[in-house]
């Protein structure tokens, strides 16, 4: 019986001697949290066919390719043939008996994966503080630093590993800080685009082999990969070659030296993973088990105990952030824990994209509040809504021709990442066909949930589950969900030292806390009892007796969002009375302070 | 099973040399045979005059449909399928063979067989390993084309030590040297020189197909797929063509070891030439052995054609298409549902439905887009001006009122339909842009939205909200459906033969009633002339519709799975769309007749100033009729326009070219609608629910404006009884005096309230002084009595008490209740603004 040790350091030696012994592959188990990851341990640390994971967003879908599922070869020390498995394996080494009877030739897929986009930095390292006893390497994570020093655990981690990682590695991999939030179009300082959706981000980019099952797996669904790391330099010496003799004849290559770049990029850059395991993430918070939805009976009931009082607490925390205004730390809250949850037809249903209006112009305000987003989430993103953003970023994901590939772009994020749309950082001035198209695409993005790809011949819909949050002075000019006009009842002569204490008040465990929280409320079934559905019906037609300008179709589309929400949060599965009524108060609370702006020339709301 | 044993058959490479194919030289001698003995209906040997064409030194293909030789040779043609690759050399020899008994065409020439006509197709994702080497049909779209060039299929050697010739040596997608030469005393392996004069090329080009969306898994990236081309075949796809490819999927490097041992065993001399080139390539990490285990795919492909229309390849509605070869391409079952739509006696309703299932009522709305998606026939008159037969449409009303989702709708279900803001886009945006090309420094022409929904339907939301002048750009798409570009020294008409429709946001955010249509829409006359339907929607409170809204929305959100269910699936009505569409529907003497009546009407009213039109009637009206006629006659697929189709058409039209906020009270109504209901049974007009006819929720241009026009009554008898007409002005002046008459009356005298016989006379009383004739007196009463029964019976804003008390209103027979003389009390909470209000409201439905 193989050990833990084994799986991890050679795999293949295991894949090959069970081969002998049956002659066809068998299901594998896995100690999950001592698989040293991907997304932790920089690759040269890694041994090379050895047994990793890799937490993983699937950005890209290569096509098809056959190869020898299995081989003989010559054995020219004894003169003997072996029948040899080719899976979880990229090359061989020595004499391949092409005319073998053996020979079978089989399929598997390819998928270029990149980590999910904009990750918190709570959140990779939480999930590697087991990874750490890992007896092979001693390597302690130091990766993932953004631009600004955080208050949490990794402080008081020692980066003795960094003098080390400068010596045969490409700058790729260094240590370097990445550029603030000021994106630019260039998504990667390297000669070879990794094709990140998100600027600035780092992180190895994988292009992981799957041999059964892979038409389960969707464009941007989440993944854990447990698979074997391939990354002998041969890979690129083939490929170089491969390119040297498509050269000499045009028929021979099937491949343009665009595509050869893309689909076969050296392995030191690019590793590639073979896939044995993969598990669909529903979320990606490392707090929690990895599938909430499926055995939430023991762990939601310890987590819902003390649910009253975190969700108290963290209201307070946003309250404090939001310069007192508790309405808006309310409605924050709700916003959080949304989630689509379904769709009918082309409707979505449980988005909640909010639009904070009355946010100062140019203050750090709105930066300070996406760092308490941003450490209470699990992946995040910013998105200044410069006119230079707007003009120059590529937000859409395209499909390059040329290199037969998809282009990534900002909008192409993993499901439940929060969207932090900045308008405060928007100035007059002109919108050209780029900046025309971004926007357009936000607000698809924000009213369907839909993103259409870029395909040049057509345009492709994918589906996404994106939570946007909009900063704006006035009412910004996306759509929304629900509009706050925030009011403040605080007034700190210092703004920025007022907003860092609020923050640096919350510890690490309190904020664990909320982290918990905000997974969990999003993971509760929800369902409405008849008895409640008849009541909001009648509820409705009352209301529009008495004005029917004040209760349109789509206040109740959002009444009925809000009451889901406001229960969810409190941990209810299930729309009460009380729940009801206390949604409307919360939403007439929110309308009495939003002025009658509705139908500026004729806006919709 | 059987490529399993030949692949085993096959591997033994000592076999494989000597051994000749055997069943590939059958097959040679049989496909030869069907060459020769093959005849069509007139008994005239097909394919000979094809091989006689084949001496013109551009041609070199023979194109064999697939479906003779099944019926020619079943077994020869399983053979075929199974073993293409193995088989096509000697197939083409076939060809060569053939052709040169019957022509004089040089020794030297190559000859290629393609296959066209294979019943069965495979999607992309479905070709796997055991699809290697067979004969399928794959259809893409391609993106991607490279240039043509000579491949060389047989090359002549020179070696450079003995001088001597080596003739014929294959190559196969690799260019391969000789081993050996084959003088004996010459050892030369390595240094030969090829003799391009004396070597065979042939056309090469590759270009790349992706998986079209209709194949598409949900949330996957379309594959995609290297196709070679060669002979003929090249230069028949262009980029952006959704076409069909026959041939066989190949793997490579290395083709000849998966490729399927027959043609490896047959020509040795190629098997020699790979070794050769391996041994030549050896180096580096090669010669340590260190290789990798995976292979590419490519598609070699005999045989290019446009897409069947059936998958969505080719264009809704093409003019070479007939609905029979449309019938054709349905497999039974599909024909079955089709054949079953088109009797169905409630298809226009159904397919409203299945269209629309998440939104409520609207039901104008939905039959007007119904009616777009089937669209009017294009024609072109002997001047040679062509007329569209695109109708488009215009959703105006207030926000939040599931405009976007009617657009929403069209473009999901629309296989060419592009969604776009007329906010987002400038007119470049919509029409098209000259853009410079970043690294080519070239002009390009850009296709805008309504390019790219040529042949479709383009859905521009927030249509008001495009600046002036690119309203003015679409103005020409819109009538002449084709843009006209003059940028950057790029001149350029481009299609855009695409049905527009559009949703508009009121000018003031909400539509006031008290203003005409254009003043409500921020639209110029020209554009608005251009559609052929203008709906309103209107957001109203009505207590039974605020049910059903709020019934539709709870359960959305109360219901995890789907709740939505259709009638016809969407694919169905996809099908039979297409098939409908291909109807060219001429319109009848009988119609013919109608519809001039119908329009000299419309002139006659519009000339009279009797009811006042959202604009002048012209002949752009008239225009739209026939070609709401036309779409009606389609969707029935009907070779002739009846007119009952025509009747529905002229219904649609009037809604939307009355002036909607103040439609002319008729009196004689609820006969008419009693007749209207008779006569068209299965049409639902909302008369189940209990306020008849504004049963929709958001109030649509609905309901009492069954003008005279349409029905058996107002064609024969209108001039022998003049239906009672007055304006909405009037008729909301009289009964606010009769309300108010009431109340005073209610509030003075409370036992005592007054019947309906008091209430008439004190009217007729109070217009004593206008009174001039006894027969203006009776008109007079006549017109009072009608507005207390309409007061009644449809606005509800009066109560009749009989003796035995309150009686319901709604199920009280008109003739009853005018026989007693019933007590009148207006509802208790209805105060007189709220009348107004309500009586607005109604109104306009």
């Amino acid at each position: 019986m193989p050990t833990v040790h084994d799986w991890i350091n050679s795999p293949l030696g295991i894949v090959d001697g069970l081969f002998g012994k049956t002659q066809h592959e068998r299901s594998f188990f896995f100690w999950f949290f001592q698989v040293p990851s991907l997304n932790d341990v920089p690759l040269h640390y890694l041994k090379p066919n050895s047994l990793v994971k890799f937490r993983c967003m699937v950005q890209d879908m290569f096509d098809p390719e056959f190869f020898m599922g299995v081989y003989e070869m010559n054995d020219p020390t004894s003169n003997s043939k072996q029948v040899k498995c080719g899976k979880y394996k990229d090359i061989t080494e020595g004499g391949v008996d092409f005319n073998s009877r053996n020979t079978v030739t089989s399929e598997r897929q390819t998928f270029y994966c990149v980590p999910i986009p904009g990750e918190s930095q709570w959140n990779s390292f939480a999930g590697t503080s087991q990874a750490r006893v890992v007896p092979s390497t001693s390597y302690v994570p130091n990766r993932h630093k953004r631009s600004y020093e955080e208050d949490d655990e990794m402080d008081t981690q020692p980066q003795q590993m960094k003098d080390e990682s400068h010596g045969n590695i490409e700058p790729k991999r260094q240590e370097t800080e990445a550029p603030s939030h000021d994106s630019s179009p260039s998504h990667c300082t390297s000669s070879l685009d990794l094709n990140f959706p998100l600027p600035g981000e780092k992180g190895p980019a994988c292009l992981v082999k799957v041999y059964e099952d892979w038409d389960s797996f969707k464009l941007n669904d989440m993944l854990e990969v447990f698979g074997i790391l391939s990354v002998d330099p041969a890979l690129s010496v083939i490929a170089d070659e491969r390119e040297a003799s498509s050269l000499l004849d045009p028929t021979e290559g099937m491949e343009t030296v665009e595509e050869q770049k893309v689909h076969s990029p050296p392995a030191s850059l690019v590793p590639r993973l073979h896939m044995l395991y993969a598990q669909p993430l529903v979320h990606n918070n490392p707090l929690l088990p990895s599938s909430v939805s499926e055995n939430n009976g023991n762990y939601l009931s310890s987590v819902l105990g003390e649910l009253a009082s975190i969700r108290a607490e963290l209201l307070t925390y946003l309250t404090h952030v939001l310069l007192g205004d508790s309405l808006a730390a309310e409605y924050l809250i709700l916003h959080l824990i949304s989630n689509v949850y379904s769709r009918q037809d082309v409707l979505p249903l449980g988005k909640f994209t909010l639009n904070l209006s009355g946010c100062p112009h140019s203050s750090p305000f709105t930066e300070h509040l996406y760092k308490v987003i941003q450490q209470l989430v699990p992946s995040s993103y910013r998105l200044c809504m410069s006119l230079h953003n707007m003009n120059n970023q590529r937000m859409v994901p395209r499909k390059d021709y040329t290199a037969n590939r998809l282009l990534s772009g900002t909008l192409q994020l993993a499901n439940n990442t929060s969207l932090f749309l900045d308008e405060t950082q928007l100035e007059q001035g002109q919108l050209d066909a780029t900046g025309v198209r971004n926007i357009t695409a936000l607000g698809n993005l924000i009213s369907w949930q839909k993103v259409d790809y870029d395909f040049n011949y057509h345009q492709m819909e994918f589906s996404c589950n994106i939570n946007v949050l909009i900063t704006s002075e006035g009412r910004s000019l996306l759509p929304s969900d629900c509009q706050v006009h925030l009011r403040p009842t605080l007034n700190p002569p210092n703004l920025e030292e007022y907003l860092s204490a609020v923050q640096v008040a919350q510890v690490p465990s309190q904020l664990n806390k909320y982290r918990i929280y905000l997974s969990v409320a999003r993971a509760v079934n929800y369902t409405i009892s008849d008895e409640i559905t008849k009541a909001v019906e009648e509820d409705f037609v009352e209301m529009r007796k008495d004005d029917p300008q004040s209760m349109s179709a789509e206040d109740l589309h959002r009444l009925l969002d809000v009451a889901r929400l406001l229960s969810l949060s409190h941990g209810q599965n299930t729309l009460s009375r009380d729940g009801w009524m206390k949604a409307k108060q919360l939403e007439a609370l929110r309308i009495s302070r939003t002025p009658q702006q509705k139908c500026v020339n004729g806006n919709e709301p | 099973i059987t490529k399993m044993d030949l692949m085993e058959q096959g591997a033994n490479p000592n076999a494989g040399q000597t051994i000749k194919d055997e069943l590939a030289g059958k097959c040679q001698k049989l496909f030869q045979a069907f060459l020769e003995e093959f005849q069509n209906s007139d008994g005239e040997v097909k394919y000979l005059r094809d091989a006689e064409e084949l001496i013109r030194p551009e041609r070199n293909t023979l194109v064999v449909s697939f479906t003779d030789l099944e019926g020619f040779n079943q077994e020869l043609a399983t053979a075929i399928q199974e073993e293409f690759y193995r088989l096509y050399p000697f197939l083409c020899r076939a060809v060569r063979n053939f052709a040169r008994d019957h022509g004089e065409v040089p020794i030297s020439k190559e000859f290629y067989v393609a296959f066209q006509d294979l019943p069965t197709r495979h999607k992309i994702r479905e070709l796997t390993v055991v699809k290697v080497g067979s004969l399928v049909r794959i259809s893409g779209q391609v993106v991607r084309t490279h240039p043509v060039h000579p491949e060389l299929v047989s090359g002549t050697f020179l070696c450079l030590d003995c001088q001597g010739v080596i003739k014929d040596v294959e190559q196969q997608f690799k260019y391969t040297q000789p081993s050996i030469c084959r003088n004996p005393v010459c050892n030369n392996r390595r240094r030969f020189l090829l003799d391009t004069n004396k070597s065979k090329f042939i056309d090469f080009q590759k270009v790349r197909v992706q998986e079209t969306q209709a194949e598409l898994p949900r949330g996957s990236i379309p594959r995609s797929l290297e196709v070679i081309l060669r002979a003929e075949a090249v230069e028949s796809a262009q980029a952006g063509d959704k076409c069909d490819f026959i041939g066989s999927l190949i793997v490579v490097p290395d083709v000849s070891q998966l490729s399927t041992p027959g043609v490896r065993a047959e020509s040795s001399s190629r098997t020699a030439g790979v070794q050769g080139y391996e041994n030549e390539g050896l180096r580096g990490l090669k010669a340590l052995g260190v290789r990798e285990l995976s292979y590419k795919l490519a598609f070699l492909a005999c045989h290019v054609a446009p897409t069947n229309p059936r998958f969505g390849g080719k264009e809704i509605r093409d003019e070479e298409q007939s609905a029979e070869s449309i019938k054709k391409q349905m497999t039974v079952q599909e024909w079955e549902k089709v054949f079953e739509m088109s009797q169905d006696k409630n298809l226009y309703h159904n397919l409203c439905t299945s269209l629309f299932p998440t939104i409520h009522g609207n039901d104008e709305v939905k039959r007007g887009i119904l009616l777009m998606l089937f669209g009017g026939v294009p024609k072109t008159t002997m001047e040679g001006t062509s007329l569209r037969g695109d109708i488009n449409v215009c959703v105006v009303g207030d926000p939040s009122t599931a405009k976007s989702q009617f657009l929403k709708h069209v473009e999901e279900f629309s296989p060419r339909a592009v969604y776009t803001s007329g906010k987002a886009s400038s007119a470049a945006g919509l029409t098209a842009a000259v853009v410079r090309d970043e690294e080519s420094h070239e002009f390009v022409i850009e296709a805008g939205a309504l390019m790219l929904a040529d042949n479709g339907v383009c859905c521009i939301d927030e249509f008001d909200k495009m600046e002036m002048r690119d309203q003015v750009a679409i103005h020409e798409a819109m009538e002449q459906q084709t843009i006209s570009i003059t940028k950057a020294g790029v001149k350029a008409t481009l299609n855009a033969r695409t049905s527009i429709l559009a949703a508009a946001n009121p000018v003031g955010g909400r539509y006031d009633r008290s203003k005409s249509l254009k003043q409500n829409i921020n639209l110029t006359a020209p554009i608005m002339s251009r559609f052929d339907l203008f709906f309103i929607l209107v957001d109203d409170c009505n207590e039974v519709t605020d049910y059903a809204i709020a019934r539709r929305i709870v359960d959305l959100h109360s219901r995890i799975e789907n709740s939505v269910e259709r009638v016809y699936s969407l694919d169905e009505i996809r099908r039979y769309l297409l098939f409908a569409r291909q109807f060219k529907p001429k319109i009848s003497k009988e119609s013919e007749e109608f519809i001039v009546e119908q329009y000299k009407r419309l002139r006659q009213r519009d000339g009279s100033g009797v009811t006042k039109s959202a604009w002048r009637i012209t002949v752009r009206q008239l225009e739209s009729l026939i070609r709401l006629s036309e779409s009606m006659a389609r969707m029935h697929c009907c070779d002739e326009v009846q007119p009952k189709h025509v009747k529905e058409a002229f219904r649609l039209l009037n809604k939307s070219i009355i002036r909607v906020e103040t439609p002319d009270i008729n009196l004689d109504q609820e006969e008419e609608e009693a007749m209207e209901e008779e006569e068209d049974d299965n049409q639902m007009n909302g008369h189940d629910a209990p306020n008849g006819v504004n049963g929709d929720v958001n109030g649509e241009v609905n309901g009492h404006e069954h003008t005279n026009g349409i029905n058996g009554h107002g064609v024969n008898g209108e001039s022998a009884k003049p239906s009672l007409r007055l304006s909405f002005a009037e008729y909301k002046r009289i009964s606010n005096l009769l309300v108010l008459h009431l109340r005073r009356a209610e509030e003075a005298e409370d036992e005592t309230a007054l019947t309906k016989s008091e209430v008439v006379n004190w009217y007729l009383k109070e217009i004593e002084s206008e009174i001039d004739s006894e027969m203006e007196l009776i008109n007079k009463k006549a017109m009072i009595e009608k507005i207390i029964y309409r007061l009644v019976h449809y606005d509800y804003i009066l109560i009749e008490l009989t003796q035995s008390g309150l009686k319901g209103s709604a199920e009280s027979s008109g003739t009853e209740s005018q026989e007693k003389d019933v007590t009148l009390v207006c509802f208790a909470y209805i105060v007189l603004s709220c009348f107004v209000k309500c009586c607005q409201s109604v109104m306009s439905m």
